[in-house]
């Protein structure tokens, strides 16, 4: 649009009608069954939503299924292994299926309308994400349909989890979740840049939705969780296929390590789902207390606070496990501190309440059930937190009925409040306040009757994960009136199942706004598909409540970016602190290719499963050509002019290399993940150190040349990729494609050095632990090179094409700084490998 | 909510938490106690605060007010109570389990865990003691634990005399427990090991001294009803049971199996699973896996029933 | 390699501090004793460990403190009330100086709590 040329009122309306018609076809989604190569992040979302909630739905009759069992005392009405495979994908499904993608969908569906952007800055790694989601968790659940679910518990300890009784079920929950967690690490990815960048211009960090706010920490938490997680799941993937003795202590292994890593994530991943569900309430609670949050910057306390302590919790899933008092004692402090950023929290809400004048809608009866359930799990979080109590509680009904208090009430009901507050965002009406209420009397009561009991139950001695008991030891009645209330939740629950599939009929279509709600996700509408018609200046907490012409002027589209005219997706990249508009950014459209990538990996983890080496290995092919055809049709395009303009006199460019480039910002982030992973492996190797007097176990090291060999020569190829960065921007083209050719044979010289090690020594990795994480730890450098050789050579062909010029970089920024976290992986494991031995 | 708690405990079983007979439980549950009072008067406080908050009709605070709130509230009444509850437990922590020192003069006991069964090892003064399946203690006596698995990860807890600890294969843990009341009580395998691991308990005996080291002398020679019907012994061991069990004066010497040598006198059989007579052990004996799925005993399905009655009768007979 | 740490993030980032400093504190606390149980420290006894933490406790606490003051100066020395709120540079620092205050005083609390175990236990106790 432009400002500046005024002719006749008339024109104007008709410009403005092409203008949206425009805009509209440019975000339209495909039609017919097509329609599922769709990447908007409406769609994405829902289907996420959807997905998510229907595993929750399976997830719930499993747990059913363990009530009707544990109903009375030597009950048959399953068979033990039935009730295993039960219990365990329960705990697996609400976890891994439920919570964490849960929050992903809504975070994918409201973040961009909240932060005035169009679109989430990647969404075919969105649509990847939940398609490798959706295809991980339908092979996870379906097996219990062949009687393959896996049976060790949601933990699965080895050595039951690494042995024959665990089945071919414990190889689908490795892999099926590893799966899984690429895509957990790809939302992160997503939302940490949507956050960071993506904002509407005006919204700096201390006006950013605390939804925002919330979200960006959970998905930093997410970098430092899950990448432990895939490294346990490839040690113990390693033993279950080859042998290699991680957990094996007849050779030098500890089943102990893999209960550091899994909980290294398990307990982060608590607040991960706590945290986003927080995040809901934080934007309910405003609005129906009909005023501003009151103490914004303790909630940005309470949750990086949260965040950083939830790491140093860890061993209190370990009290019982024979480590030192002394470690124990640390991480109980931990766990007590980290109840005063939650307290924080809850009374963050009661002030903004108080302060406010409080609507009781449906919604709010949510919130606040959902927090009554929650600070009593809370307070019983604070009573296990303590060592010695623990070793009573621990692994004990207790337990079962302090999670559920937690996460039930600080994550379902937040949930359900928020699907009952946003629904009008999805299709423009509310949904039904009777059903609603009648739904959460029946969810509350049911609630209480099922797991209080529970707390007397386990007090009373009876441990968890048993598929029966004996009468007439303290647990009959109460595990009876458990199963009761399991009933009952699950009527609630079916009431608000029947809310949503058949509401149409009885609710009219409503307003935009309907709770007069103040953030800028309300200015949705739903049968759009553009985010926001044009992006508005935003310069309040509450745009919708202190900009008063703000709606009309984003609905008439005289915001920012208001058209379409080249055909393209694109949205806002503005500054990280003050959100001044920096670039116009091109995002991809409705696409195949990650559908087929999606498919592709997920074909590489079905057919490790069963041990199909080369299905596997031509899936993997297919799917790295995949990646490789998206990153080449989908990214670093070269804009046909440099700047667009945007309206009201600005101009912003529309290709940027380096720190202004959204994907160095992906990558940075992705490679954080990365290191994470590889600093559990490092944990890894110093735990086997630590544990033994000779952790070599009397064989043989890699020696010091090879490492040191291996290390130089990456070492080079860090410096030459880096001097290519340099020189292409110098203009000289030759030497530039010159370079890349002599830093892609330095890395891979390099690669073959670091194999060298432990192959010219004969190190057997069946033999004992320490070949074992030695190789592992050499193989991952390796792979990480000759991606590293992927990427020079990826960069050498679009300098080929044409697509890499002088003037336009990305690629070689992106690259450089993949270069610089290899560096550092070369750094620290060819020290590791090679000297440390040689130092003891 | 909280006197229902009082008044459902004052029933418990003999597996309770709640109804102590070990110095580590009293302690662990007055610390309880202490702290579910307590969090009853926080929770009530707090959601009463809530629903004040949320009433329409009434006169609204002011943002500087409600800002105070969340420090006090939020901030520095959860310090105080978290540093006091903290301190409490860590002041705790040394005293409830002191290893070393005189406790490794007495009685020492080791455990080692199978799927899904205990084997059991009484040491004091040289003399060694092998038993399965049922753990007997002396009153007022601190005994140590050493724990170490055969198979998968398992945990010992005596609920009614202490904590649990885990064990690990390939690690050697150690409890100290200390019995105050004697009485029979119940223990449970509780750290998830397998198919049956719900089947996995056994009973406790605490006594007297005195009674206790008669038991424990006792124990130390043959069975009195070995040579009851020596047929029955030497099918025991002609049928292969031998193999697996051990039974103290017999050529009977297998160890894959749970110590048989005074079977008789044990109160259960299948680790705490059944009431130990003979029609259970002939029952056992047929066919384990019918009543512990996953037991490695083969089933005797194709053992002549006269031979079955009679092994099971020798057998309640080790007394 | 300054574009490794672009200023902007660098801003951001002030508001970790203290945290970070607590997960240092920490990390070192549990590895210390984690080491120490496992293999001993050339011989040193148990009150070595204690005076190691208490002395790390300190200098933790100390670059709390310090951290805690630079964001009491940003937050202009407490003279502006919250809520920070105006789309201004102005209110953006002072929220920044005060969430990072905040999270100094939560900082400061947790290194104590985790520091406490080294007072209380005597021993590795195992």
């Amino acid at each position: 649009m432009s400002d500046h040329a005024r002719p006749g009122a008339g024109a104007v309306n008709e410009d403005k009608a092409a203008e949206e018609a425009q805009l509209r076809a440019v975000w339209a989604n495909p039609t017919g069954w097509r329609y599922w190569t769709s990447v908007n992040n409406y769609q994405i979302g829902l289907w996420y939503g959807s997905a998510a909630f229907a595993f929750m739905l399976f997830a719930g009759l499993l747990a059913l299924l363990v009530r009707a069992q544990l109903a009375v005392p030597e009950n048959d009405l399953i068979s033990p292994e039935l009730y295993n495979q039960a219990f365990t994908l329960h705990g697996t499904v609400m976890m891994f299926l439920f919570a964490v993608p849960i929050f992903e969908a809504v975070a994918i569906f409201l973040l961009p309308p909240m932060l005035g952007a169009r679109e989430m800055p990647f969404p075919r790694l969105g649509a990847f994400g939940f398609w490798s989601f959706f295809i991980g968790g339908v092979f996870v659940c379906g097996s219990i349909f062949f009687g393959a679910a896996p049976n060790s518990g949601w933990f699965m300890y080895p050595p039951l989890a690494t042995s024959e009784q665990a089945g071919i079920g414990a190889d689908i929950w490795l892999l099926g979740l590893s799966f899984i967690e690429v895509a957990s690490i790809a939302a992160a990815v997503e939302l940490i840049v949507g956050i960071m960048k993506c904002r509407a211009p005006g919204m700096r960090v201390n006006l950013m939705p605390l939804f925002a706010w919330y979200l960006l920490i959970v998905a930093g938490m997410i970098l430092f969780a899950f990448p432990p997680l895939i490294a346990g799941d490839l040690l113990f993937e390693m033993q279950r296929m080859f042998d290699w003795p991680f957990f094996d202590p007849e050779r030098g292994g500890d089943p102990l390590l893999w209960q550091h890593l899994f909980w290294i994530f398990g307990h982060p991943e608590v607040y991960i789902i706590f945290l986003p569900a927080i995040a809901l309430l934080a934007m309910i609670i405003p609005t129906f207390s009909g005023r501003p949050i009151v103490g914004y910057s303790w909630i940005v306390l309470a949750a990086v606070g949260t965040g950083f302590l939830s790491f140093g919790l860890w061993v209190h899933h370990m009290f019982a496990t024979g480590l030192p008092q002394i470690s124990l004692a640390f991480f109980s402090a931990a766990s007590e501190a980290v109840a005063i950023p939650t307290a924080v929290q809850i009374f963050v809400f009661i002030a903004t309440m108080l302060a406010g004048r409080v609507i009781f809608s449906t919604p709010m009866l949510f919130a606040m059930g959902g927090i009554a359930i929650f600070i009593m799990g809370g307070l019983t979080g604070v009573m296990v937190a303590l060592a010695p109590f623990d070793w009573q509680a621990h692994d004990t009904y207790f337990i079962v009925a302090h999670l559920h208090y937690v996460l039930i009430g600080g994550m379902l009901f937040p949930v359900f409040a928020g699907l009952y507050y946003y629904y009008p965002l999805i299709d423009g009406q509310r949904m039904s306040d009777r059903v609603g209420r009648l739904a959460f009397w029946l969810m509350f009561t049911g609630f209480n009757i099922t797991f209080f009991p529970m707390h007397i139950a386990g007090l009373r001695g009876m441990p968890r994960r048993v598929y029966t008991y004996p009468a007439d030891i303290g647990w009959d009645w109460l595990n009876l009136i458990s199963t009761m209330g399991a009933v009952v939740l699950g009527i609630g629950m079916f009431a608000v199942v029947m809310d949503v599939t058949l509401h149409r009929r009885r609710q009219p279509r409503g307003e935009q706004n309907p709770w007069n709600a103040g953030t800028l996700e309300w200015l949705n509408e739903p049968e759009e598909n553009w985010g926001v018609r044009s992006i508005p200046k935003v310069a309040s907490r509450y745009p919708l409540w202190d900009q008063p012409t703000l709606a009309e002027d984003v609905r008439a589209g005289r915001g920012y970016l208001a058209d379409a005219k080249e055909g393209r997706r694109e949205t806002l990249v503005t500054s990280v602190l003050d959100a001044e508009p920096e670039q116009v950014l091109r995002v991809g459209g409705t696409s195949y290719v990650t559908i087929f990538c999606a498919a592709t990996l997920g074909t590489v983890f079905v057919a490790l499963t069963f041990k199909w080496w080369l299905v596997s290995l031509a899936a993997g092919i297919a799917f790295v050509g995949g990646v490789l055809y998206w990153l080449w049709t989908g990214t670093g395009e070269i804009p046909d002019r440099d700047e667009k303009d945007i309206g009201h006199g600005i101009s912003l460019p529309l290709y940027a290399s380096g720190v202004k480039s959204t994907g160095w910002w992906a990558m940075f982030i992705t490679m954080t993940g990365d290191g994470t992973a590889f600093a559990s492996l490092v944990f890894g190797y110093f735990f086997f150190w630590t544990i033994h007097t000779d952790f070599t176990g009397g064989q043989a090291g890699p020696g010091a040349f090879w490492p040191m060999a291996a290390l130089a020569l990456f070492a080079l190829a860090w410096s030459v990729t880096l001097g290519a960065r340099e020189i292409n921007r110098q203009g000289s083209v030759l030497a530039t494609r010159l370079l890349l050719v002599l830093g892609a044979v330095l890395a891979a010289c390099g690669c073959a050095a670091a194999l060298a090690g432990p192959w010219t020594s004969a190190m057997d990795p069946t033999a004992h632990v320490y070949p074992a994480i030695v190789w592992i730890l050499v193989i991952w450098a390796a792979i990480h090179g000759a991606v590293g050789v992927l990427m020079q050579l990826y960069c050498l062909a679009r300098s080929l094409a044409g697509r890499l010029t002088p003037r336009h970089d990305m690629e070689l920024h992106n690259v450089a700084l993949y270069w610089h976290f290899m560096l550092v992986t070369a750094l620290v494991t060819f020290a590791v490998v090679g000297l440390f031995p040689e130092v003891l | 909510m909280l006197p229902a708690l009082a008044a459902l405990s004052a029933c418990s079983g003999v597996q309770s938490a709640l109804d102590p007979a070990g110095e580590e439980a009293t302690q662990v549950a007055t610390l309880f106690w202490v702290m579910t009072v307590g969090g009853g008067v926080i929770w009530a406080g707090t959601v009463a605060l809530a629903l004040y908050a949320s009433r329409w009709k009434r006169h609204a605070a002011t943002e500087q007010g409600a800002g105070r709130l969340i420090f006090w509230g939020g901030v520095v009444f959860p310090v105080v109570v978290l540093t006091a509850l903290l301190s409490y437990a860590l002041w705790l922590m040394p005293s409830l389990r002191p290893f070393g020192g005189e406790a490794t003069q007495g009685l020492r006991i080791e455990i080692v865990g199978n799927q899904f069964w205990w084997h059991v090892v009484y040491r004091r003064d040289g003399a060694e003691v092998v038993s399965a399946n049922e753990v007997r203690l002396p009153v007022g006596q601190r005994v140590e634990f050493a724990l170490e698995s055969a198979d998968m990860i398992h945990s010992f807890w005596i609920p009614a005399l202490g904590g649990k600890m885990d064990l690990i294969p390939g690690r050697t843990n150690r409890l100290s427990l200390l019995a105050t009341k004697a009485g029979v009580y119940r223990g449970q395998c509780a750290e998830f090991c397998g198919i049956s691991h719900a089947l996995m308990a056994f009973p406790v005996v605490v006594s007297e001294p005195a009674e206790f080291d008669a038991w424990l002398e006792a124990r130390t020679r043959p069975a009195i009803g070995l040579d009851g019907s020596p047929a029955a012994a030497r099918l025991f061991v002609d049928r292969g049971c031998g193999d697996c069990h051990r039974v103290d004066g017999t050529e009977a010497r297998g160890t894959a199996g749970p110590d048989l040598s005074h079977v008789g006198s044990r109160l259960t059989i299948g680790a705490g699973l059944l009431p130990n007579d003979d029609e259970t052990l002939a029952r056992f004996i047929a066919h384990p896996a019918s009543l512990k799925a996953g037991s490695r005993m083969p089933a005797y399905l194709d053992l002549p029933a006269a031979e079955l009655a009679e092994i099971a009768a020798w057998l309640k007979g080790l007394q | 390699m300054w574009h490794l740490l672009p200023k902007e993030v660098e801003s951001l980032w002030t508001l970790f501090t203290a945290p970070v400093v607590w997960a240092a504190h920490f990390l070192f606390c549990y590895l210390a004793a984690a080491v120490y149980c496992e293999k001993g420290f050339f011989g040193a006894g148990f009150d070595t460990l204690r005076l190691t933490i208490g002395l790390v406790t300190m200098a933790a606490l100390a670059m709390i403190v310090l951290a805690a003051f630079l964001a009491w100066r940003q937050w202009g020395f407490g003279t502006g009330d919250p809520p920070h709120d105006d789309p201004s540079r102005r209110d953006r620092l002072l929220f920044q100086g005060y969430a990072t205050l905040l999270l100094s005083g939560l900082s400061f609390v947790a290194v104590i709590f985790t520091a406490l175990p080294a007072l209380f236990l005597t021993g590795c106790l195992r």
